[in-house]
């Protein structure tokens, strides 16, 4: 009896809250984003802006393009040193751990800065160092979603069998072990994009222009404008990582099944 | 060939594991992530002319507009991080106790959401929410809470405050929820048979046992907001002073500083800061690891 009388309370308390705190400000800005001109009643007039906006399809494509470079370098850089911790590099792991974690310590600021002052003048020449920083930031989401789901399966004897059959090194890790932790790869995969395409300190501090750079210049211009985008990047990321909530789950339970 | 072939074999079975397939990472974390690191840090000591000097950290040390961010940033991440770990501890264990399935995933990624990508698109939002024109103001004047009676504006301190929390709280319910998923049953069932009150269970047992995952949970709240440059970037443009914004204003060269490696001194200023919150961090986690695997 005690407990059904603290559960309802509660349970209100924390949603009262969360839409107070989260929805509404999420809400009033979706609505802000439809104001028309001069802020007199509700129309698209905000978003046509958006798609004629100098700049608009030159900074996505490159984010995108950018975001893409990034989860290509990250997988095939951090797949197969994952495999091999969790097969043989047990002694190795703590090393590993420390310069994932690393990325959360440094301040992006000051890594950006430090970029500047490292980085040979042709790799600062073009817009491609990023990539290279978008995977160092992705770095401990990746390290955690790659391990929690190698952890999962029984890689050695995966590896063994697959080895034993003739495949080779290569093989193993693309058609056996890949889509054995095909839930880790997923995470890893959609992390690395998302930090990649929303990134703006690095960019910024380096004078590179892609989607979030130029949200914030173009903000000075219309700011009804650059709420519209906010809206419009907010609720696709949640709906996009909420589908893969739900798609690598299913993933998930597939490999508890065939363990 | 074959003389190669079999050296590589000798090595991979010999008594050691090779490192040669970590080489790669090893390479590029030790390119793109320390070197940078040990080159701003070796700039940062040195003065207009490429002498060596601590001239650069003396701004940092002493009473003025830099050791003034320091503090502004310091008491931000501070006051978020206390409304973040509290707000978000309470939003955990209403999820933990009382969701389960589908609707927890979601909830998750939608934490991811808030508490990553927030950033640009963040600021934005709020602005849209909390303006003088914005929904949330006019909905609370209805409550007769008129927001901009005082000296509030989005701008400022206490606005930076209110965006901050928001990426803050959901960042803690994505950290603490799997420790306090871990409370057992068990303990909890213990101690009722023993006779304690649900209040003294917690007070004895739970909260003891939360607390360096609480505290881990809120040094890693701090690190990243005292390290955030985007949202406050977007939001303030330098209203507010903090140090990651200074630092953006010196390598824009929007403001002109008599030492041209100030802004390295700043940056490693702030990763000392940074590395004590996550020392911190590190130490909280061994100790709520004991409980972990009795």
């Amino acid at each position: 009896m005690k407990k059904f009388t603290l559960k309802w309370p509660l349970i209100i308390t924390a949603s009262l809250l969360a839409i107070f705190i989260f929805i509404v400000p999420l809400y009033g800005a979706a609505l802000y984003s439809f104001k028309g001109n001069g802020g007199k009643g509700h129309s698209w007039v905000n978003y046509r802006w958006l798609i004629h906006a100098d700049g608009f399809y030159p900074s996505l494509f490159t984010s995108f393009k950018l975001a893409v470079l990034a989860v290509t370098l990250n997988l095939f850089l951090m797949v197969p040193t994952m495999v091999f911790l969790n097969l043989k590099g047990a002694r190795y792991k703590s090393i590993v751990d420390f310069l994932c974690i690393l990325p959360l310590i440094i301040p992006v600021v000051s890594l950006a800065i430090g970029a500047q002052v490292a980085m040979p003048k042709f790799l600062q020449n073009t817009q491609y160092e990023l990539v290279f920083f978008f995977v160092v930031i992705a770095l401990p989401y990746t390290y955690r979603a790659l391990d929690t789901s190698l952890q999962t399966v029984a890689l050695k004897t995966l590896v063994e069998a697959s080895r034993s059959l003739g495949a080779s090194w290569t093989r193993t890790i693309i058609r056996v072990i890949a889509p054995a932790i095909r839930s880790g790869i997923t995470g890893a995969l959609f992390l690395t994009f998302a930090l990649s395409i929303g990134e703006y300190t690095i960019t910024s501090l380096l004078h590179w222009e892609t989607f979030p750079t130029w949200t914030v210049v173009s903000a000075q211009q219309n700011i009804l404008g650059a709420i519209a985008v906010s809206v419009f990047s907010f609720v696709g990321a949640i709906a996009l990582l909420s589908a893969i909530a739900l798609f690598s789950k299913r993933g998930s339970q597939r490999i508890e099944v065939e363990e | 060939m074959g003389v190669v072939r079999a050296h590589s074999r000798v090595r991979s079975s010999g008594r050691g594991t090779s490192v040669l397939p970590l080489l790669p990472f090893f390479i590029f974390t030790g390119y793109f992530l320390i070197w940078p690191v040990i080159a701003l840090t070796l700039r940062s000591f040195h003065g207009n002319k490429n002498e060596w000097t601590l001239a650069n950290y003396r701004p940092i040390l002493h009473n003025g507009p830099y050791f003034h961010a320091f503090v502004v940033s310091l008491k931000l991440s501070i006051v978020t991080s206390i409304i973040g770990s509290l707000l978000g501890a309470f939003f955990a264990f209403v999820i933990v106790k009382y969701t389960r399935g589908k609707f927890g995933a979601v909830i998750d990624s939608i934490s991811a959401v808030f508490a990553n990508s927030g950033g640009v698109p963040l600021a934005f939002m709020f602005i849209a929410a909390f303006g003088v024109e914005g929904i949330v103001t006019k909905l609370l004047k209805v409550f007769g809470w008129d927001l901009y009676a005082g000296h509030f504006t989005i701008f400022s301190f206490t606005g930076v405050v209110l965006v901050y929390s928001f990426f803050q709280v959901p960042l803690m319910v994505l950290v603490f929820k799997p420790a306090i998923a871990g409370l057992r049953r068990e303990w909890e069932e213990a101690s009722i048979n023993l006779g304690a009150s649900p209040l003294t269970y917690w007070r004895r047992v739970g909260i003891p046992i939360l607390l360096p995952s609480f505290v881990g949970a809120f040094f890693l709240l701090f690190a990243g907001g005292f390290s955030a440059y985007a949202t406050a970037r977007a939001l303030t443009v330098g209203t507010v002073p903090l140090v990651p914004i200074i630092i953006g204003t010196l390598v824009d060269g929007n403001v002109i500083s008599d030492q041209t490696n100030l802004g390295d001194a700043l940056a490693v200023g702030m990763i000392a800061v940074a590395t004590v919150a996550m020392a911190g961090y590190i130490w909280a986690g061994r100790r709520a690891a004991r409980w972990r695997n009795p």
